[in-house]
């Protein structure tokens, strides 16, 4: 076990370093300089002079070479320093954490949403392989997967909010500002997982044992929920693990869809302006995510099946 | 319904800063009450019934496209000046984008680079204290050290504003700068009380509303302020939402989450005319909306071409369909609300595929495929860009249409990048001499990079029209800069073709049924709230 996290956490420390390196290299790459498009901003439009320029990039550092730049950039993380944004005088620690909140919100929400949705339909698809709940539920992940976020959002707030009038359009406050952003962002994850649950659940009533399980006589829900979902689970957990990702990706859409003021509305807002302290916060944050989220799955993987153990291989 | 709020008058005095132009009483205000409204008639916009108190309701809540809490606003304590009518500047820019005494009853030049500035008597600030000449001070001298652009975008050093008195500021510029009056009617450049907090995040202006709460990044509460210099308000209580969105903004006004929502997209205006609950209002703003030819690469080099682009364009087509009505067809690139816009005297290119054609042939131009530019932040840009790419194919001339980046576009421009470049321009304040200096003058921001390289430019037509440029730049009569401008806008328009000019912009409000006395004005964050109400 000891081995593992010691394994673990190098593994994260090396992901970030290669997410820094590859988004500091990307935004340099990247036309525009932040220093005459942030005072553009500022100015309400209107173009800052030389001087004023030179003396932004001379005061964050800009005029360095680019590898000395990143290497101050790290010795400032390294100490816990997520440095301030160009734009906001704020200190990008202070922003993160006040704008991860909405997004944390969201994900669990979505994954809620997602886990609801897709569980049941995935293991009733597979019961009734090629009959119509089978096709229904597919057609339904196929809907899932092939609409677009943003789309599905704005539909839901014409449907709900303009003409029922049950939630609110915008903004974030109680529950139910957070029901249609779940919805939008559960029912494209809900699609993939369901397709997965489907296939994994037909896998796993394939197996002997289940075969077994029936000859003994066994009523068929007993089969299906005891023996056979939580088998059938182990790579849907991972898929719900990896949809992390996804959720973070959804967000950013989401997030300006619904004005939720989360990371992903962060974010996009930091690459437009070339804000790229914050940008660089904001990534480093949402990789740390990601690897932590996988190290969570593999410890569930633990628990669900034992057959699987920290050392690797089978026991 | 559609409000039209356009000014058709003949617009008066900009920015102009002599002792003769614009002391602050020659536009004829009285000291005591300093009143920005027009003379009304047909401009008028809906106006506030007068309702008995009891008839309002509790509050007016405004949907804006950016975050008013933005934390480049923390110098005011962490709320925008912009829309809010929480701060104000020293002089307010009327319907008829004339400079209106504000914070300052009066002001004049005393010598070549030094402006004095009478403050107004009896203006009180939301904490209770009188405002001096000392407070503008500060509020100067705050601004100057910590907006790095702003000594050079207002030409003045922090150690050059002193009080003279308990009553006179006076400002010395670092250089001549006629339109230094109008480039403080500006909303960023506001007055407020040093006891303003960053961190405890207090805001001390001296506007009609006052900060009563805030959520980050969500919205800013506000209430009237009983003891107000300039009149009495009709709501007490006004938020201010950010929904970046505008298609969310449009539905959250539907929805009548919000009373009052800037800019919907036009998709969305249609609807939000028909919906018997909504209605929208439309006022010209100084910006307008052009495709600026590059005048010194082949093949927009030759006028020719340039002038058979002109021919191949139609602005009322343009606005008619694409725009859905929203603007003004443009014979100039600035746009007529500026009255030096020369707008009667430029030539009207009509549509004319034949003429467009044959000038085609006669130019150097050889098949090759022009490179458009667009910013992706443009509204429209895209849809804008294909139907004037599909006229150009008509007369022969191939476009390839590329569009980019908001913070990439300016940089592509200055290179030269584009042959044509789909531009907008507008002014946030009560001087607009800058649009015309820096987009056509030989050392004009757009143009100073290539022509400092080279010698050459983007825009700029040359040495003669920057010596005209520089002529009514510097003069403070108001007729001999309307006649200088007006002379090198013509060459700009008649004898080089230098742009294609598409619209003089205007842009669009919508409100809920229940919203009366929407009070909008050119410059679009200058809007009052004072007069509008909401009915229960």
């Amino acid at each position: 076990m000891l081995q593992f996290l010691i394994r673990r956490s190098a593994t994260l420390l090396l992901v970030l370093f290669g997410v820094s390196v590859i988004t500091f290299g990307l935004m340099f790459v990247t036309p525009g300089d932040p220093a005459e498009t942030i005072m553009r901003q500022q100015m309400g439009g209107q173009s800052p002079s030389e001087e004023a320029v030179e003396e932004f990039r001379q005061e964050h550092g800009l005029d360095d070479p680019l590898p000395i730049q990143y290497v101050n950039w790290l010795a400032d993380v390294a100490t816990g320093d997520l440095r301030e944004s160009y734009f906001q005088e704020t200190k990008v620690s202070t922003m993160i954490l006040n704008r991860a909140i909405p997004t944390l919100e969201l994900a669990v929400a979505g994954i809620v949403v997602a886990v609801a949705i897709s569980i049941p339909a995935g293991i009733i698809s597979a019961i009734h392989q090629g009959q119509p709940p089978d096709y229904l539920s597919q057609f339904g992940a196929l809907l899932g997967i092939s609409m677009p976020n943003f789309w599905l959002g704005y539909l839901l707030i014409i449907m709900f909010s303009v003409h029922l009038d049950i939630f609110p359009v915008a903004g974030v406050g109680g529950l139910d500002h957070l029901v249609l952003p779940a919805l939008t962002l559960g029912t494209g994850m809900a699609a993939i997982i369901t397709r997965l649950m489907r296939s994994s659940m037909l896998e796993v009533l394939d197996e002997e044992y289940i075969q077994t399980a029936h000859s003994k006589g066994l009523r068929e829900r007993i089969v299906v929920y005891k023996h056979a979902l939580r088998n059938a689970l182990i790579p849907v957990i991972t898929i719900i693990g990896l949809q992390f990702g996804y959720v973070l990706n959804g967000a950013v859409v989401i997030e300006i869809v619904f004005q939720r003021p989360g990371l992903g509305n962060l974010l996009i807002q930091s690459i437009f302006s070339r804000d790229y302290p914050v940008v660089q916060g904001v990534v480093l944050v949402i990789g740390a995510i990601f690897v932590f989220t996988n190290f969570a799955v593999d410890i569930t993987y633990r628990f669900v099946d034992p057959r699987i153990s920290f050392e690797g291989g089978n026991q | 319904m559609r409000k039209r709020l356009s000014r058709r008058k003949l617009l008066t005095g900009i920015g102009v800063g002599t002792t003769t132009a614009i002391a602050g009483c020659a536009s004829g205000q009285d000291d005591e009450t300093a009143s920005d409204s027009s003379s009304g008639g047909e401009n008028d916009t809906s106006t506030a019934t007068g309702a008995s108190e009891s008839q309002l309701a509790d509050e007016l809540t405004v949907a804006l496209p950016t975050d008013p809490t933005m934390g480049v606003w923390s110098v005011y304590g962490g709320v925008t000046p912009y829309y809010t009518n929480v701060l104000e500047p020293l002089i307010w820019v009327s319907d008829e984008m004339e400079l209106v005494p504000w914070l300052a009853s009066d002001w004049e030049s005393t010598g070549e680079k030094s402006w004095e500035f009478t403050i107004r008597d009896g203006v009180t600030f939301h904490n209770g204290e009188t405002l001096t000449a000392e407070h503008v001070v500060w509020s100067f001298e705050t601004i100057l050290n910590e907006w790095s652009y702003a000594p050079g975008w207002l030409h003045i050093k922090p150690e050059n504003v002193t009080a003279l008195d308990d009553r006179t500021v006076e400002f010395v510029t670092t250089d001549v700068f006629p339109t230094f009056p109008g480039t403080i009617a500006h909303n960023m450049v506001a007055v407020q009380h040093p006891d303003r907090s960053r961190d405890d995040k207090t805001v001390i202006g001296t506007g009609p509303y006052q900060v009563a709460n805030r959520e980050k990044g969500q919205r800013v509460e506000t209430e009237a302020f009983d003891d107000y210099w300039n009149g009495e308000v009709r709501m007490q209580n006004m938020t201010f939402r950010v929904i970046t969105d505008p298609t969310t903004r449009s539905l959250a006004l539907e929805n009548n989450e919000v009373d009052v929502a800037y800019a919907p997209p036009s998709s969305k205006i249609d609807s939000l005319e028909q919906n018997e609950n909504t209605s929208v209002s439309t006022q010209t703003s100084p910006g307008a909306m052009y495709v600026g030819l590059h005048n010194y690469k082949a093949p927009t080099d030759d006028v020719k071409l340039r002038k058979a682009l002109n021919r191949a364009t139609s602005q009322e087509t343009l606005v008619e369909t694409i725009l859905n009505g929203i603007g003004i067809p443009a014979r100039g690139p600035i746009a007529k609300s500026i009255y030096w816009s020369g707008h009667e005297s430029l030539p009207a290119y009509e549509r004319d595929v034949e003429k467009a054609s044959s000038l085609v042939e006669e130019s150097s131009y050889d098949g090759e495929t022009l490179n458009f530019l667009i910013n992706n932040a443009t509204p429209s840009g895209r849809t804008i860009a294909s139907a004037l790419q599909e006229w150009y194919s008509e007369i022969g001339v191939d476009v390839g249409i590329e569009q980019v980046e908001e913070a990439a576009f300016e940089d592509a421009v200055r290179n030269g990048d584009g042959h044509l470049v789909l531009e907008s321009s507008g002014s946030n304040s009560g001087a607009a001499d800058y649009l015309i200096y820096e987009t056509f003058h030989s050392e004009g921001d757009v143009n100073e990079r290539l022509y400092n390289e080279n010698e050459t430019g983007v825009y700029n037509p040359g040495s003669e029209v920057d010596t005209i440029i520089e002529e009514g730049f510097q003069t403070g009569d108001r007729d001999q800069k309307e006649q200088k401008y007006e002379q090198a806008l013509q060459i700009i328009m008649e004898d080089e073709a230098a742009v294609v000019p598409l619209t003089y912009q205007e842009y669009v409000v919508g409100s809920y049924a229940d919203v009366n006395g929407l009070d909008l004005r050119p410059i679009n964050e200058m809007v009052r709230w004072t007069s509008t109400e909401h009915l229960e």
